[in-house]
């Protein structure tokens, strides 16, 4: 009887966690099976190799990986420095618990606003008059670089941490100097996760809207240049899915599937990256 | 017998905690020497006191003289240098898993300087050849240094302290983790080094330490209570509590 009651028990567990996991998996398929239904209705060569001003999307993804590009130059070496000095020299006193602190900090801040602090120092700062704004992609490389700088510093901290101290004891015995140690064996031994981070963080921040509407803008035509406004596939998609017009908001579909694409492809080559080797040797 | 090492009243703390009290020993050159004592009686805070990494622990403190060839490591001389001169191999094996078996052997001189190709590839092989892990490796050299056996790493180890020319070399339990094939050959390298540099070996293994050592220091509670030429320290012992520990009584 006893036992009975609790074999049941057992059985309706096991159906609520499937129901629940289907409640979370449907609609996340559902989403995948729309953006790739309607997007790839838009989709053809010219749609993707052409500008705005020629009906497609080119400038858009170009921008996207420019401002990217921009924001990983700054946010990735700034993350590694931060990583490393959290993980090898700030284990105790003010300074690292502030470090510490102002990282989390950061990584808690809304895109919006840390989008509007680009405006605010950077735009407005190059701008002429308050009715003639200098908009810039630098701008916008800037909010999404400060987004990066917690996740690439926390994931090359905790990649630095996990190795072992034998090995930097290994390398203090021979007298190398500890910036050396650190750099060109902790480091080099953690450069795998700091690489993961960073991919990861490319793919967070292709996906942010918010703080390029106001910083780098829109453009119609290829970029000659950084420092100019500039399209990207979130402001794209932004835009033409309000805009009421079928044929545009077909176009933000397939602007959002070439985005969608960016971010699976980039957690593809990750979890390639990442699987555990059973060859030896490198 | 030259003296290599001379210690004067050396103390030893973690925090509150005295790990060595008034260590008092002259350590000869180009000789073998073995650190025996039960567990937790200070022969590894003893040794890193010698290349200066006990100071390295959180809470540690140091007092009293170590002269090496007759200049204190604890005066006007840089931690670096002395660690460069007074070389270190661990329980656990633990060579660089981001270098090669060649890089590993010359790992510190690449770290720390401006060393040719062509000189860095021959102290690599010569150093593997000394070690007698050449003919072993010599067809892996650019495989990572953690794709060795256990033996075989540890032997890489020790290969990567002598491509730095040390005129002492430290040995914390150098074979405590290796299968007994692999500790015979450790043992007969030790044997063989003291023609080149003084080493000092710590072991568990009181019969290890009558193989291989010509003089044994006997640590207990932090004090060394007595040290010798090994012959006397195992046939003769002055000490109770050496004997004690000799005859496997206690530890
Ligand atoms: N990091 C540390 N912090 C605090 N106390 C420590 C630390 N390392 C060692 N001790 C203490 O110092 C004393 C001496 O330790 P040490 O490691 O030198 O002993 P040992 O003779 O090498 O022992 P074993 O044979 O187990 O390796 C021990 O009582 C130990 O508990
Ligand atoms: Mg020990």
């Amino acid at each position: 009887m006893h036992l009975l009651s609790r074999k049941r028990k057992e059985t309706f567990v096991k159906i609520l966690c499937f129901l629940v996991t289907a409640a979370v998996i449907i609609p996340l398929l559902w989403i995948i099976g729309d953006v790739i239904y309607n997007g790839l209705a838009a989709w053809n060569i010219s749609f993707l190799v052409s500008p705005v001003i020629q009906g497609g999307i080119g400038n858009a993804i170009l921008g996207t990986f420019i401002i990217n590009g921009m924001a990983c130059l700054f946010g990735i070496p700034l993350g590694v420095l931060t990583g490393m000095y959290l993980s090898e020299y700030g284990q105790e006193g003010w300074f690292a618990s502030m470090v510490r602190t102002t990282v989390e900090s950061l990584s808690g801040i809304p895109s919006l606003i840390l989008g509007l602090f680009a405006y605010a120092t950077i735009i407005i700062a190059l701008s002429q008059s308050a009715t003639d704004r200098h908009y810039t992609a630098i701008a916008s490389a800037l909010a999404l670089g400060l987004m990066m700088i917690p996740l690439v510093g926390k994931a090359t901290e905790e990649s630095m941490r996990v190795i072992s101290n034998d090995i930097r004891e290994a390398a203090i015995a021979l007298g190398v100097p500890k910036w050396i140690r650190t750099t060109r064996i902790v480091l080099a031994i953690a450069k795998g996760g700091v690489l993961t981070g960073s991919l990861l963080a490319f793919a967070r921040i292709s996906g942010e809207t918010a703080p390029l509407l106001f910083t780098a803008l829109f453009s119609n035509f290829w970029p000659t240049g950084i420092n100019q406004p500039m399209a990207s596939l979130q402001v794209l998609i932004y835009n033409y899915a309000l805009s009421g017009y079928p044929n545009l908001v077909t176009q933000a579909w397939g602007a959002a599937l070439f985005l969608a694409l960016i971010v699976v492809a980039i957690n593809i080559i990750v979890r390639v990256y990442t699987k555990p080797k059973y060859k030896e040797g490198f | 017998m030259q003296t290599k090492l001379d210690v004067q009243d050396l103390n030893a703390w973690f925090y509150q905690k005295q790990a060595l009290k008034n260590v008092n020993v002259k350590i000869p050159e180009k000789m073998v020497t073995a650190v025996i004592g039960p567990s937790g009686c200070g022969k590894s805070t003893f040794i890193r006191c010698i290349n200066r990494m006990h100071e390295l622990v959180p809470g540690a403190k140091v007092s009293g003289k170590v002269l090496l060839d007759g200049a204190d490591i604890y005066g006007t001389m840089d931690p670096m240098d002395v660690r460069r001169k007074v070389g270190m191999v661990f329980q656990k094996p633990n060579p660089f898993p981001n270098m090669s078996v060649a890089d590993n052997v010359v790992a510190g001189l690449k770290l720390l300087g401006t060393y040719k190709k062509q000189e860095l590839s021959e102290l690599s092989d010569a150093n593997l050849k000394s070690v007698g892990l050449w003919e072993e490796v010599k067809d892996d050299l650019k495989k990572s240094g953690a794709s060795l056996s256990g033996g075989q790493q540890q032997r890489l180890c020790i290969a990567r302290a002598l491509a730095m020319n040390p005129e002492v070399i430290l040995m914390d339990e150098p074979s405590s983790a290796l299968d007994p094939a692999s500790t015979a050959k450790i043992e007969e390298l030790v044997k063989k080094l003291k023609n080149e540099t003084t080493v000092i070996i710590i072991t568990h293994n009181v019969q290890q330490a009558a193989r291989i050592s010509d003089m044994t220091a006997f640590f207990y509670l932090g004090e060394l209570i007595e040290f010798d030429q090994t012959a006397n320290i195992f046939e003769s012992p002055k000490n109770q509590l050496t004997e004690r520990y000799i005859t496997g009584r206690f530890g």
